[in-house]
């Protein structure tokens, strides 16, 4: 079973392209943020 | 509203409280040390400091997870059991709060996607962005948490308006309030402090077991360090803060000390047993003079008393001095511990060899929680009778809720945090007793290809050095 928690990649291993790694960290951030915005909406829904 | 709601509210908030308040401190000070781990590791290559990394990473996940889900719980009181206090107060210090959100967990929420998610798919210099933006944002909810505390403590910047709601006449003052400074300092020493106590504790329980673990023989030295640098510094930010104390609560400041009369040369009473019924301490072992030293500056200066106070205006003392000495021997037994370790690095080869020493780091590993805990004991205690000190008196803050209800909350809080947090605390502490392990080297490079069938060297062993695959 692959690790939850992803490992730095080896040394020998090639990074993808710049492109690639930038939209991945923008796309997790949204991501996170996005899934932080639903709970927080959902919890605020449910005092009303 | 009756005193049993009011007295049940208090007990809840403080039940609560005293939980929270044990993973944020751990958190602030675990996302510095992961974003320091990882830089090192960055700059020298040195496994260990990724090892580390990987092993604490998931002790940060999971407690950022329970202070979270905790900290939701301290949000929702305030309008359940304190909406009086709300209602007066939040056009003031909601703000604070919404900031809070704002800038420092969302940017916490997104970055420990890209922490926990992204290594290998962002790469290493994006992820140690994220894990050193993830550690920004612990210190930014610091700093929004303690502004509104810090305001609640010395109330500024603000108007009553005639239907008795308060409004903020001037943001920045609401913002950075007198003691303001001093306070997130405090805090933020005190968290660095909690954090390096664990990771100090835990490094020794495993260098008992093997002293020549090179991953806790390095954590070791790193906690170490932060004790000898940090607790002496904690001292002295405490000691600043204290005198803030003095000027604009002076009520807080006699019972934090135990000074009933107000005097020149006032004692400093090392233990003491303070009696509001006698108004005075039914017996105490002093140090005459030290305590106007202490406190003023000045072993001749004249400092108040709680009988310079109404009854009604002072916070109940015995609990307030007690927790203060807590905090303050905790302090110094870890200005011991780093004195010690640092000795024992300097002239002995090094603490790992040193039994003694090791059980000493884990007796103390939670004693950085208890400090922190008698801390906002002093602070929050002390600041009664007022939940905003000369504005609004805390048994007018409590929402029209009979004691019943409270109770069942309060019950309902005790069994469920008795069950989640038991879970969570007994896995984490599972984890620490494992210990960091270097990662395998299937975790860190691509899975094999298959071979296709009639390859030429396809009963060659697999070599990892780079031979044939």
């Amino acid at each position: 079973m692959p690790a939850i928690i992803e490992p730095p990649p080896g040394p020998q291993e090639p990074l993808p392209p710049l492109w690639k790694r930038l939209a991945w960290f923008v796309g997790l951030a949204v991501a996170a943020s996005g899934a932080t915005l639903i709970v927080a909406y959902g919890l605020r829904a449910l005092l009303k | 509203m009756d005193f049993d709601a009011l007295l049940l509210s208090r007990l809840q908030f403080a039940f609560t409280i005293a939980f929270h308040i044990i993973f944020p401190s751990f958190t602030i000070g675990l996302a510095s040390y992961l974003a320091v781990l990882e830089g090192l590791w960055l700059t020298t290559r040195n496994e260990a400091f990724k090892t580390l990394y990987l092993f604490w990473i998931k002790i940060f996940a999971l407690s950022f997870g329970m202070g979270v889900v905790s900290g939701v719980v301290m949000s929702y009181q305030l309008g359940t059991n304190w909406s009086v206090f709300s209602a007066v107060a939040s056009p003031v210090i909601g703000p604070l709060f919404a900031y809070e959100v704002l800038t420092a967990f969302f940017l916490e929420a997104s970055f420990l996607g890209v922490m926990l998610f992204g290594w290998k798919k962002v790469g290493p210099g994006l992820h140690f962005a994220a894990t050193t933006l993830v550690a920004v944002g612990t210190v930014i909810s610091a700093f929004w948490i303690i502004a509104a505390n810090s305001w609640m403590q010395y109330p500024e910047g603000f108007t009553t308006l005639a239907d008795g709601t308060l409004r903020a006449t001037d943001f920045w003052q609401v913002v950075f309030t007198r003691t303001f400074p001093e306070r997130l300092t405090h805090m933020l020493l005190a968290a660095y402090l909690t954090t390096a106590l664990e990771v100090g504790g835990a490094s020794a329980w495993r260098l008992l077991r093997n002293a020549a673990d090179p991953e806790s023989r390095i954590a070791l030295r790193m906690a170490i360090g932060m004790f000898a640098i940090v607790a002496p510094l904690q001292l002295f930010v405490g000691d600043l803060s204290g005198k803030e104390v003095m000027e604009v609560q002076p009520a807080k400041l006699a019972a934090i000390e135990a000074f009933w009369e107000t005097r020149t040369e006032q004692p400093f009473h090392v233990a003491a047993w303070p009696d509001r019924a006698i108004e005075g301490n039914r017996w105490e072992l002093s140090i005459p003079r030290l305590g106007s030293w202490i406190t003023a500056g000045d072993a001749q200066a004249e400092v108040k008393g709680l009988k310079d106070f109404p009854p009604e205006d002072r916070p109940p003392v015995a609990i307030v001095f007690w927790a203060f000495r807590v905090m303050v021997g905790l302090g110094v037994a870890m200005i011991g511990l780093g004195a010690w370790g640092v000795w024992l690095i300097w002239r002995s080869g090094g603490p790992e060899r040193h039994p003694l020493y090791l059980r000493a780091a884990i007796l103390m590993s939670p004693m950085g929680f208890v400090a922190v805990i008698a801390g906002w004991i002093v602070a929050e205690v002390g600041r009664q009778p007022w939940v905003i000190t000369g504005v609004l008196r805390t048994r007018d803050a409590v929402s029209p809720i009979g004691a019943g209800e409270v109770s069942a909350s309060l019950l309902a809080f005790m069994v469920v945090y008795a069950i989640v947090f038991s879970v969570g605390v007994l896995y984490i502490l599972r984890l620490i007793a494992e210990g960091p392990r270097p990662v395998p080297a299937q975790d860190t490079e691509p899975p094999l290809k298959p071979r296709p069938p009639g390859y030429a060297l396809g009963a060659a062993p697999d070599d990892p050095e780079g031979g044939p695959r």
